[in-house]
């Protein structure tokens, strides 16, 4: 026990935890097979944190509800569909642009770019579209700020989904309708082989890893700069904000900005990874599924919000398909006779989860310092939208 | 112009940018809405020299919109008096028209019954299906909303979208999940009259047989019973009701089984309209309602009416020139239209606070 | 303080442990090779189809078929045991087709599993779009039942430019199917409207690789044949009726080109609506009983009547009449195990599918782990194999030299078979 204590007392003390849990993170696909089950569900797993610690940065830290976040997650597979296959065949003579790729995607027509020019690129396409969805609400509060994001959301989704009826200069179509964009290319990045997701899951699980240490750093150090203050300014009292000087507009265009983007890198990433983009798969029930992760951690807490993202994806994509209904829970159920499939309940399941979770607990699992304190030392305000249950 | 309340007791006269900025966001709308059909209606005179076809997409846009404005009422009644989404409420929809399709099977309703037995037969499911949704939005909210009554309003909100997922797997698990096709009871296409070229069908004007009962029996409810009164009263200062004596929850179920009732109508008629039934109908119905009830004034009952039929012949022109794989994208341009610029709605009074 | 550090700690181990405990369960070796060597004298055969929605009913027959093939045999090839593994290339949100996520994902998990011998499916073609590439990198043999798509196997008329080499990204053919191409099936639509007396078509679409491509292949048929088209649109599966685009139809016969999870029901109940004295032709897509038996929210019998069907199987008299004695074996075994005399058209395809896997390890004897012998003996030693379907051939691009289409009539809410369409050369 004192030694504990003795530990908790050295300055670097509160880095000690996330420093073990990360080199953890980091080896573990060293243990595992190249190609591993697991690994493929870690590799999502690690994805949905970028986009849930996006979502957080506009629902968590400006306190603008959301719903209309799949957008980005399109705009990020989008960017990938558009320029890492072979989907328009009828550039530069059929030869195809090609520039910092090899291997297989280089001998292929259409436009290839190496995957960081794609992720800059994603990163500008969902800053913008960010931008533009957040102008109609800037006057707008809570519900109805979720309304018309939710409103965005579908429209771009169905734009995307329907993008083979509207043709760019003569022939270039928006995206491929309902059938899907594929294959994509392998990640290839300067000065290493093109990753191979039919070989070896390690290359993009590390790459992955990469990112979501990066998006945590800019998120780190966006919470404690000026801009991360503003933007708790803005979610805890929106007149006070303006009356002290923050410059209201910029603070929420930059938010939505921001929070797209990292929903664009993730949606690359998954592009790349899933070797297929397809319309489909835009609808309002993956912003919830983000949406829930970022609240099942906890609004505005970072860590937080990593738990939740990983949570959740673990029982969407392995407790439901794996766990409950391929393992013990299912074949016990099949011996009694009842022939149904978790999978066609996970819809429910899921639904049931986030009723119970905004019953019993509401500020999630590991709610942001701010708010225990507000919790514990009476700091109450009158008037904000999320202030959580005592 | 902020939605959020500006307070009632203003005793300055409204400046003149006021003033005007009220009357583009009013009449702006107006014209806004009015531009789609005038100008298919335009093009119709071009192409046929008559307003038949714009005249036939208003026709159905009428009756495809009392449907809607049933949900929409839904919405409204709810918004109006807990300041709550209840996104739940297009799967009640749903589930009313899950529910009068199980029971045409046992009644023995098909195609070929006879008049009276099916009039009977249908009579049943209707109240049967208003009563299975009236019921589940009461319970809904029973369990999920009260609780949070005092909770900041990401809770509710969450609460419903559970609830909605929940119900679609309901829907699943009963029916499939994929569309599945209904008969074709009171031959819902067959022409019925033709006013100068306007076809009505049965199923339109079926449509208005029960809907427009429906919705005065509503109006007066709401305008002239004790009961009603209390919703009122409720719904323009909880806490004042409750010192009036008021009993606040069950105001509050009974608005919800009243919403609830209309959408399972809804259902019915909508089934036998279409012809067919599909979990995910009320995902799609849901918004489309809801975006009613914000056009024509969200807490606003006339409000919720009128804004489902404008949305019912928005809908009907875009299927019909468009192509009906962009009606939502539309619909949803026409919501994020109406927040922008006038988010209190054609008629909407402000509510307490828009938010 | 401390019970943050708890709480952090005690969430991920919970995370790690539920995963490494469902991991227990799972079919991954310790080992380190990948794709190529299977230790062991276990064999997996994946099979990947639909089984929500409309198609449960559909897709239940192909397993069941592929299930009696594996009995017929014992389960055992050799010295080697097969497991057979079902998997669900559809989900909630996109039932009765595959969805193109799950299908990647099934694909992937066949790519992990180390002891993957064959890969049965997809059942639709916009799914072997998706894991064709992926399994074709890890050089696992795949055979569908009932892919058509022209694109996937050869670049003919109504494929994409860069098709088919872009599927097989490790430059040779893993592929296979056993039925014919969309070519085949649209000539055969294009006969029969012939023969009925049509003289002008609309075709509907649903947007799928499958549809859209056999509404290409239809109509540059009935353009051969000299019908006038007289447009090709795309359905939207989400939308509730088909009233707006249905009246456009000005032709007297029209193709519904698309599958029944499609909405296929609606579409065709909406044109019989809108034109009354069309003819109404539908494909493979539509062949079950989802489509035509009223009682499973099929089209209604009015409908049903004016509607013709191709899908490339013939009827148990048929197969009798042209000599296939394997066929009446198969259709009697069915009855026997599972108690349906008349099942699904794609039950038989399902046996053949996994009759021709089982052959193909056969003949490769021991060498029945290794996946480049299998693949070699699929696609280029199979040749005038003796099955249910008849006598036929793979050919070099993974294609079945069969072309025989049935047409088929509905009649109380089942497809009755009229006759065979002999096509002149497609």
């Amino acid at each position: 026990m004192s030694t504990i204590q003795d530990l908790r007392r050295r300055r670097w003390a509160p880095y000690l935890l996330p420093a073990v849990v990360l080199v953890g993170v980091a080896v573990f696909p060293l243990f595992r097979p190249p190609l591993d089950g697991f690994m493929d569900d870690c590799i999502l797993a690690l994805a949905y944190v970028v986009m849930a610690l996006g979502l957080n940065l506009v629902v968590g830290f400006a306190g603008l509800l959301d719903l209309g976040y799949v957008a980005f997650y399109a705009f990020g597979l989008m960017t990938m569909g558009w320029w890492a296959s072979d989907f328009y065949t009828g550039v530069n003579g059929e030869e195809g642009i090609h520039i910092g790729v090899s291997g297989f995607a280089a001998t292929l027509p259409g436009i290839h770019l190496s995957f960081l020019i794609i992720v800059v690129g994603a990163i500008l396409v969902c800053a913008v579209a960010g931008a533009i969805i957040g102008l109609p609400t800037l006057r707008l509060r809570g519900d109805y700020i979720a309304i018309v994001t939710l409103a965005f959301g579908e429209i771009i989704g169905r734009t995307f989904a329907n993008g083979d009826e509207i043709t760019i200069f003569n022939d270039y179509k928006l995206s491929n309708g309902r059938q899907s964009i594929s294959p994509i290319d392998q990640i290839d990045l300067p000065l290493l082989d093109p990753f191979d997701s039919a070989l070896n899951l390690r290359p993009y699980y590390w790459c992955i890893f990469a990112i979501v240490l990066v998006v945590l750093f800019v998120n780190f150090r966006l919470r404690d700069s000026k801009l991360g203050r503003a933007w708790i300014a803005l979610r805890e009292d929106e007149v006070a904000a303006a009356s002290m000087g923050v410059p209201l507009v910029k603070t929420k265009l930059l938010s939505y900005a921001t929070g797209g983007a990292f929903g664009g890198i993730s949606g690359a990433f998954l592009g790349a990874y899933f070797s297929s983009v397809n319309a489909n798969q835009f609808q309002f029930g993956f912003s919830i599924f983000i949406l829930a992760m970022v609240i099942l951690g906890g609004l505005g807490s970072i860590w937080g919000v990593v738990i939740g993202a990983v949570l959740l994806a673990f029982v969407n994509n392995r407790l439901i398909p794996d766990v409950l209904d391929q393992g013990f829970v299912g074949d016990k159920l099949r011996d009694i006779g009842l022939n149904f499939s978790f999978t066609e309940i996970s819809f429910g399941v899921f639904g049931f989860i986030l009723v119970i979770m905004m019953v019993l607990r509401p500020e999630g699992i590991l709610p942001e310092r701010r708010r225990q304190m507000e919790l514990t030392e009476g700091i109450g305000d009158t008037e904000s939208v999320f202030e959580a249950r005592g | 112009m902020e939605a959020a309340g500006i307070p009632a007791g203003q005793a300055l006269k409204p400046r003149r940018s006021e003033v005007v900025s009220e009357f583009i966001s009013k009449y702006g709308l107006i014209a806004i809405l009015i531009a789609f059909p005038a100008y298919y209606g335009i093009q119709d005179l071009i192409d046929d020299g008559n307003l038949t076809r714009i005249g036939n997409n208003l026709a159905d846009g009428l009756s495809n919109g009392a449907i809607w404005a049933l949900v929409a009422l839904g919405y409204t009644l709810v918004y109006g008096i807990i300041e709550l989404i209840n996104f739940a409420h297009g799967e009640i929809f749903m589930i009313g028209a899950f529910t009068s399709f199980a029971l045409w099977a046992p009644l023995g309703l098909n195609p070929d019954t006879g008049t009276v037995a099916l009039v009977l037969g249908l009579l049943v499911t209707l109240i049967a299906a208003m009563l299975v949704s009236g019921s589940l939005n009461v319970m809904i909210e029973r369990v999920g909303y009260r609780p949070l009554r005092g909770a900041p309003k990401l809770a509710p909100l969450i609460t419903a979208v559970g609830f909605s997922f929940i119900l679609q797997n309901v829907g699943i698990l009963w029916l499939g999940a994929s569309q599945r096709g209904v008969p074709d009871l009171i031959e819902s296409q067959k022409e019925l009259v033709n006013i100068v070229g306007i076809s009505l069908s049965r199923g339109d004007l079926l449509a208005f047989a029960v809907t427009v009962p429906l919705v005065l029996l509503l109006t007066t409810f709401v305008g002239q019973s004790r009961l009603g009164k209390a919703m009122r009263a409720t719904a323009q200062d909880p806490e004042a009701a409750k010192l009036m004596g008021i009993n606040v929850d069950t105001t509050i179920s009974l608005t919800f089984l009243l919403g609830g009732l209309l959408a399972g109508a809804a259902g019915l008629i909508n089934t036998l309209y279409q012809t067919n039934v599909w979990y995910f109908q009320g995902f799609t119905a849901g918004l489309i309602a809801f975006t009613a009830a914000v056009m024509g004034g969200i807490g606003n009952l006339r409000g919720a009416v009128l804004g489902g039929l404008i949305i019912g012949c928005i809908q009907q022109i875009s299927d019909n020139r468009i192509g009906n794989e962009w009606t939502p994208a539309v619909i949803f341009a026409y919501l994020v239209l109406i927040m922008v610029f006038r988010p209190q709605g054609l008629i909407g009074e402000e509510t307490r606070e828009a938010g | 303080m401390r019970v943050r550090w708890l709480a952090v700690l005690s969430c991920l181990v919970g995370v790690f442990a539920l995963g490494l405990a469902a991991c227990g369960d799972d079919d991954d070796s310790g080992g380190s090779s990948s794709g190529g060597d299977i230790s062991g004298n276990e064999l997996t055969i994946y099979s990947s189809l639909p089984l929500q929605g409309t198609s449960k009913g559909q897709s239940e027959a192909v397993i069941n078929g592929e299930k009696l093939a594996l009995k017929e045999v014992g389960g055992k090839v050799g010295k080697y045991t097969i497991k057979y593994v079902s998997l669900d290339d559809s989900t909630a949100q996109n039932p009765g087709t595959a969805d193109e996520g799950q299908t990647a994902q099934n694909a992937r998990k066949a790519v992990q599993d180390e002891n993957t011998i064959f890969y049965l499916g997809e059942f639709n073609s916009g799914g072997t779009k998706v894991s064709l590439p992926i399994l074709n990198k890890a050089n696992i043999p795949q055979i569908s039942p009932s892919n058509t798509y022209v694109g996937l196997t050869t670049n003919d008329p109504g494929s994409e430019p860069g098709e088919p080499d872009k599927y097989y990204p490790a430059q040779k053919r893993t592929y296979a199917r056993i039925v014919p191409t969309d070519t085949i099936q649209g000539a055969a639509l294009a006969t029969i409207m012939k023969e009925d007396g049509c003289t002008s078509v609309n075709i509907f679409n649903d947007k799928t690789t499958y549809g859209a491509g056999l509404a290409k292949n239809v109509e540059q048929s009935a353009k051969d044949e000299g019908l006038t088209v007289k447009g090709n649109d795309g359905t939207d599966k989400n939308a509730p009726n088909y009233r707006s685009l249905a009246a456009k139809i000005t032709a007297d016969c029209f193709v519904g080109s698309g599958v029944t999870g499609e909405n296929y029901v609606q579409v065709f109940k909406d044109v019989a609506a809108a034109c009354p004295d069309c003819k109404l032709y539908g494909p493979d897509g539509v062949a079950e009983a989802a489509f035509t038996d009223p009682k499973q929210g099929g089209i209604p019998a009015d409908v049903g009547a004016r509607t013709k069907v191709t899908v490339a199987t013939l009827s148990p008299s048929e197969f009798e009449k042209q000599g296939i004695s394997a066929a009446v074996k198969f259709f009697d075994d069915f009855k026997a195990e599972y108690g349906v005399a008349q099942p699904d058209p794609y039950a038989i395809y399902g046996f053949e599918t996994m009759d021709l896997a089982l052959d193909t390890l056969k003949a490769v004897g021991d060498k029945a782990n290794d996946r480049e012998a299998v693949r070699n003996q699929l696609l280029t030693k199979t040749k005038g194999r003796e099955s249910v379907l008849g006598t036929y051939d793979i050919d070099q691009n993974g294609d079945t030299t069969l072309t025989d289409y049935g047409l088929y009539d509905i009649k109380n809410g089942q497809l009755e078979f009229v006759k065979a369409i002999k096509v002149g050369g497609g």
